[in-house]
């Protein structure tokens, strides 16, 4: 795997070799005296290229020279380059001509364009035409009629102008149907041996009318970004022409203007028009298929007509068919497909064909002319007859009686009511249901029980988390219990205890009369209720260490006993 | 079992309510009303669909239909609301009136201006008052039981808690919608003109003064009651009184 992509990455490596350039520039072609410019010779698609040797010219000194190389593997692409870079300082001033400059890359030499460079004395005078510009690109200046041309629009900024984008593309277009695309591409270009950003405004053009016409001028808002000190000494940016500018670092929109362009706008000659032209415009392919041949009467056959190429598809109609005498029709579907600009398209038609007898041996003829605007004449694109094989129908039928022609007939809607309904269809309530008891009842019915749930949740989980507050709560549940099976005084005593305990929450096992003066009689247990407790423990008392007692004073004893608990019930302990 | 049984009867009860009625087969008297229409005596179907009562849907539909081939529009579109309230999603009803309101030129009139109005109108309409509120009801019990469970089963919160959601959504909408309805009809009652062209005046009296002419079809709401006059208001706001014969109430409540 490794050793396949070392040599897939090798034999990249070697195709790129294979397509090598040398390119040079410098950043400014108009400096001033006691200026450096910076000039570059990129050398793509090569690595290791000795240093060029740079001629001599008269007034100029190279030095400072530097290297840099670098490859990129994009796609399974490789891409190799290297730049040499020196600092070329004018002696004096005048027009300078940097010779061509060969570069050896694997013994072979590649030779750069010569670069103009101009040294003035004092500061340069910034002219921002020559920094800043934009040109309309036009493949033709001529277009027919009805045609659609793509243009360019492009705005050229030295390396070194701070152009930060477009804000603003007015142009003058009478005539002409236009449409530009809202998305940029950028890209770089060397210009007089200069290096420049290029945006490109992509977009199209239709005429409505013929004649000379113009397009243009258009005029771009760039806005630039403008610092305080600029390069120093003298650069474009930092003195005249933009003194106002240099107070702060800001944004400016400067306008960039374009010439007006003059385009000829031709009619569509006479001369070769054929009676089936029907404003089709570009250069049209057509490619018919029909599925399937072989068929029984009565049986569907789908006919496609691929028309695409380049041109205003919109402009292309229905191509012609010949007689669909023998056939039964239904209406055709279109799809129509086109790029952004409307300069290439695809539309495919379909149309269901019906054969009537087995004396159908064919499609018809299918014929599109067009306008050719490059050869500047009229084409007929003709798919000849399909051939197919009409077999009788699975009941031996080898005609379809009548029918001839659309099968589907144009609809009318909305001309006329709707008819009588046969019943009597849904009645109102005699009393709506929202305003029956029924209704509130079962609106009130989740609502209570939801908040019985979440009570009942609430208190479960007290109970569970809450010691103090279940024996509370079970107190004298549990207390009755015991009493009521109490057959001794002890069991007597001992429902007492427990009810005591578990009220206070406190352990049950220890609890005697001495209770009274500890803990009822602080939480305002007293007088008479406060004499019955201990009362009720002495008798307990008494009967157990006495070791008699009948019976009927033992349920004397739990009877008071359980009257007490009702009145302790009674006492918030 | 039983409690099975009884719950299924609830649900059952519900559902059946929430159908409004059942569909009723012909009578004799809306059979009759048909057979004069389809001889082309529209007066004496309209006359013979006026009596049957109590009215179901579609006697108001075919009771329109009589009034529409008469010519009278604006009863026509009256009697299709009617019968639209009683079954929203009729597409005969609604494509009659549709058809009936475009006549008269008021379709625009009847239809509220913002989208958002539109919209929430059409929602609001698509159901009678019974459905949404057995929608209410249904929407209200789920977001109990969601919400029960949730506290009682928390292992499946989440998803106890998206139904919950879900549910009070729905029960938000239900009440929003039957308040519309049942508030709307309690506290300005749809009315649709019916006379050619009616005069709404500034005071209910014959010789006060015209505020606004309403065409025949325009939906409007009343605001008071005066007997001989009414107090209406049109869809702009605009009110005025107009006399009581030259508009029909839609509704029945």
């Amino acid at each position: 795997m490794r050793i396949g992509l070392v040599i897939g990455f090798v034999l990249a490596a070697a195709s790129a070799f294979a397509d090598v350039s040398a390119v040079a520039s410098v950043d400014r072609n108009h400096i001033a005296f006691g200026e450096s410019a910076v000039l570059t010779i990129s050398v793509k698609g090569a690595q290791d290229g000795a240093q060029p040797s740079i001629p001599k010219v008269d007034g100029l000194a190279f030095d400072g020279s530097s290297t840099q190389t670098s490859v990129s593997f994009v796609n399974g692409q490789v891409s190799q380059s290297m730049n040499f870079t020196y600092q070329v300082t004018p002696g004096r001033t005048g027009e300078f001509t940097i010779p061509a400059i060969e570069v050896i890359v694997v013994g072979k030499g590649y030779v750069t364009a010569p670069i103009k460079l101009a040294v003035e004395r004092g500061a340069t005078q910034g002219d921002l035409s020559q920094v800043l510009f934009a040109r309309v690109l036009f493949p033709a200046k001529q277009v027919y009629l009805g045609q659609t041309m793509p243009l360019q629009v492009l705005v050229y900024s030295r390396a070194d102008v701070p152009l930060r984008g477009l804000v603003g593309f007015n142009y003058e277009a009478d005539g002409l149907g236009f449409k530009f695309l809202p998305k940029l591409k950028t890209g770089t270009q060397i210009v007089n041996g200069e290096s420049f950003n290029v945006q490109v405004i992509e977009g199209a053009i239709s005429p409505t009318r013929a004649g000379m016409l113009n397009f243009g001028p258009c005029i771009l808002k760039a806005q630039l970004t403008v610092q305080k000190h600029g390069r120093g000494g003298g650069s474009l940016f930092d003195d005249s022409m933009f003194d106002q500018m240099m107070g702060r670092v800001e944004t400016r929109d400067v306008p960039v203007t374009t010439e007006a362009t003059a385009i000829e706008v031709l009619p569509l000659p006479e001369e070769g028009r054929s009676a089936d032209f029907a404003g089709a415009i570009g250069q049209w392919n057509l490619d018919v298929t029909a599925k399937p041949t072989e068929i029984a009467v009565g049986d569907p056959i789908t006919l496609t007509i691929k028309i695409s190429g380049s041109g205003n598809i919109d402009t292309v109609p229905a191509p012609k068919l010949g007689s669909l005498d023998e056939f039964k029709t239904y209406d055709p579907t279109t799809k129509t497909t086109k790029d952004e600009l409307n300069t290439t398209g695809e539309r495919v038609i379909q149309q269901v064909l019906i054969a009537k007898s087995t004396d159908v041996k064919e499609l018809p003829e299918v014929r599109l002319t067009y306008f050719d605007p490059v050869a500047r004449a009229y084409r007929t694109a003709v798919q000849s007859p399909i051939k197919l094989v009409v077999k009788a129908g699975s009941g031996g039928q080898s005609t379809i009686v009548g029918g001839g022609g659309r099968l589907r007939p144009d609809e009318k809607l909305g001309q006329d009511i709707v008819y009588l309904k046969g019943d009597l269809g849904p009645s109102a309530p005699a009393v709506p249901f929202c305003a029956t008891r029924m209704f509130w009842v079962l609106n009130i019915m989740p609502v209570l029980g939801l908040l019985g749930g979440i009570g009942w949740k609430r208190r479960t989980d007290k109970l569970r988390g809450d010691v103090a507050y279940a024996r509370r709560t079970r107190a004298a549940r549990n207390s009755r219990k015991l009493l009521a099976s109490a057959t001794s005084y002890d069991e007597v005593q001992r429902a007492l205890q427990n009810y005591l305990g578990d009220r206070l929450n406190i352990p049950a096992g220890g609890i005697t009369a001495s209770i009274v003066d500890e803990q009822l009689m602080p939480r305002g247990v007293n007088g008479e209720l406060a004499d019955h407790v201990k009362a009720c423990f002495e008798a307990c008392d008494t009967a157990r260490f006495a070791g008699g007692g009948a019976d009927t004073n033992m349920q004397a004893t739990r009877e008071n006993v359980e009257r007490l608990i009702d009145e302790l019930e009674k006492k918030q302990l | 079992m039983n409690l099975r049984r009884n719950s299924f009867r609830i649900v059952a009860a519900i559902w059946l309510l929430g159908a409004g009625a059942a569909v009723a087969g012909p009578s004799d008297d809306f059979k009759a009303a048909n057979q004069l229409y389809d001889a082309g005596k529209f007066a004496e179907a309209a006359a013979a669909y006026e009596k049957i009562e109590p009215k179901k849907a579609h006697a108001y539909y075919n009771l329109g239909n009589a009034w529409f081939r008469q010519g009278k529009l604006g009863l026509a579109t009256l009697n299709y609301r009617r019968a639209r309230r009683l079954a929203p999603r009729d597409p005969d009803i609604l494509a009659n009136l549709k058809f009936a309101e475009q006549r008269l030129g008021v379709d625009d009139v009847n239809t509220p201006p913002r989208v958002v109005q539109r919209f929430l109108r059409s929602v609001i309409e698509s159901r009678t008052p019974t459905e949404w509120s057995v929608y209410e009801l249904t929407a209200l019990w789920l977001t109990a039981l969601a919400v029960g469970a949730c506290i009682y089963i928390p292992r499946i919160r989440t998803g106890f808690l998206v139904i919950a959601v879900v549910g009070f959504v729905g029960f938000a909408l239900s009440v929003f919608a039957l308040g519309d309805e049942v508030l709307n009809e309690r506290m300005a009652p749809q009315a649709i003109v019916v006379a050619a062209e009616t005069e709404a005046r500034f005071a209910p009296m014959p010789d006060s003064t015209v505020h606004f002419r309403i065409v025949e079809g325009t939906k409007v709401a009343v605001r008071e009651d005066r007997g001989q006059w009414l107090l209406v208001e049109r869809a702009d706001g605009q009110q005025g009184w107009v006399r009581s014969e030259t508009i029909g109430q839609i509704a029945f409540f």
